[in-house]
């Protein structure tokens, strides 16, 4: 048994299931002040899931996010 | 087959005593046999703590989950299982499910069938739905109850917490109760039958950011599931 550490984010991991969108690609996004991508901006806005992780990541990237 | 392939995080739990099947696509073409492209098993302890990633065959049609987690763990108490699937659009054209058997072996209770939750990419975003769907409801039938009715909830977040508030409604009175789950970790709220003489009639979940969710009951005399399902989202 392994304890569950907040994970860092790696670009390689898919960040929304919905619009496949990674933390690579976020990350890029953030750095270039093109987000939101487009035909990503229905991340975060359909299963949901996502929501918290996403926010999370914006401000981690510099980019002040609220809901 | 499409350039791009999708992605769907699903999660369900597993308790010792069960045969517990997850079909992991329903096969509808025997012409046309289908199949993930890649299903990463990931099974998790109450705590959050990783337990085990037990490799399987992304092309079984089924997965025996008591096989799996009893080779995989030695936990005795509830297991999140996450399946962490790719998968052609084909195979999934609309909303994307697995669909799950359970029953408890040796048990008189009948089998409950019922679709695995769509947590992360649950509305992938080419079905163009926008319904919100992190405010979701459980009726319960009217009568008298022979069962023990819980919430089972799981947080598929990978970095943050998640809060959600739970009502549970008897009659006309509402009564909240808020539970914060961190990365992995799951739970089981249990609901009362009834309160100030009142049945339960209703339960809702509403959170921010969409958690893993079941409405369970569980036979008085013997323990065994008899109800194992998602909540549903009712628009407007």
């Amino acid at each position: 048994m392994t304890s569950n550490p907040v994970a860092e984010p790696r670009d390689e991991l898919l960040l929304c299931y919905c619009t496949m969108l990674t933390i690579g690609e976020l990350r890029a996004a953030c750095q270039s002040g093109r987000w939101p991508l487009r035909d990503k901006e229905n991340t975060g806005k359909l299963c949901t899931a996502c929501v918290g992780d996403l926010l999370y990541c914006l401000r981690r990237f510099g980019v002040d996010a609220s809901l | 087959m499409s350039n791009s392939l999708s992605a769907l995080m699903s999660a369900t739990f597993y308790e010792r005593g069960y045969d517990h099947h997850v079909e992991v696509i329903h096969q509808r073409d025997a012409e046309a046999r289908r199949r993930l492209e890649s299903l990463e098993v990931t099974l998790y302890d109450g705590a959050g703590a990783l337990l085990a990633t037990p490799k399987v065959d992304p092309a079984q049609d089924i997965l025996d989950l008591g096989g799996l987690v009893t080779a995989a763990t030695r936990a005795s108490e509830r297991v999140m299982v996450v399946l962490d699937a790719r998968y052609d659009e084909a195979i999934f054209p609309y909303r994307p499910h697995h669909y799950a058997y359970l029953h408890r072996a040796g048990s008189a209770a009948p089998p409950l069938y019922y679709a695995i939750n769509a947590v992360l990419g649950g509305v992938p975003d080419r079905v163009g739905a926008t319904n919100i769907n992190n405010f979701e409801t459980y009726l319960f039938r009217r009568g008298p109850f022979a069962q023990r009715y819980s919430l089972l909830l799981g947080c598929l977040a990978r970095f943050v917490p998640v809060t959600a508030q739970v009502f549970t409604y008897y009659g006309s009175r509402r009564i909240a109760h808020e539970v914060t789950l961190e990365p992995k970790c799951h739970t089981e709220i249990v609901l009362a039958a009834e309160d100030a003489g009142e049945r339960l009639s209703r339960v809702e979940v509403k959170s921010l950011f969409r958690l893993l969710s079941y409405v369970v009951g569980r036979r008085e005399d013997t323990d065994d599931f008899v109800l194992f399902d998602h909540l549903f989202t009712y628009a407007k």
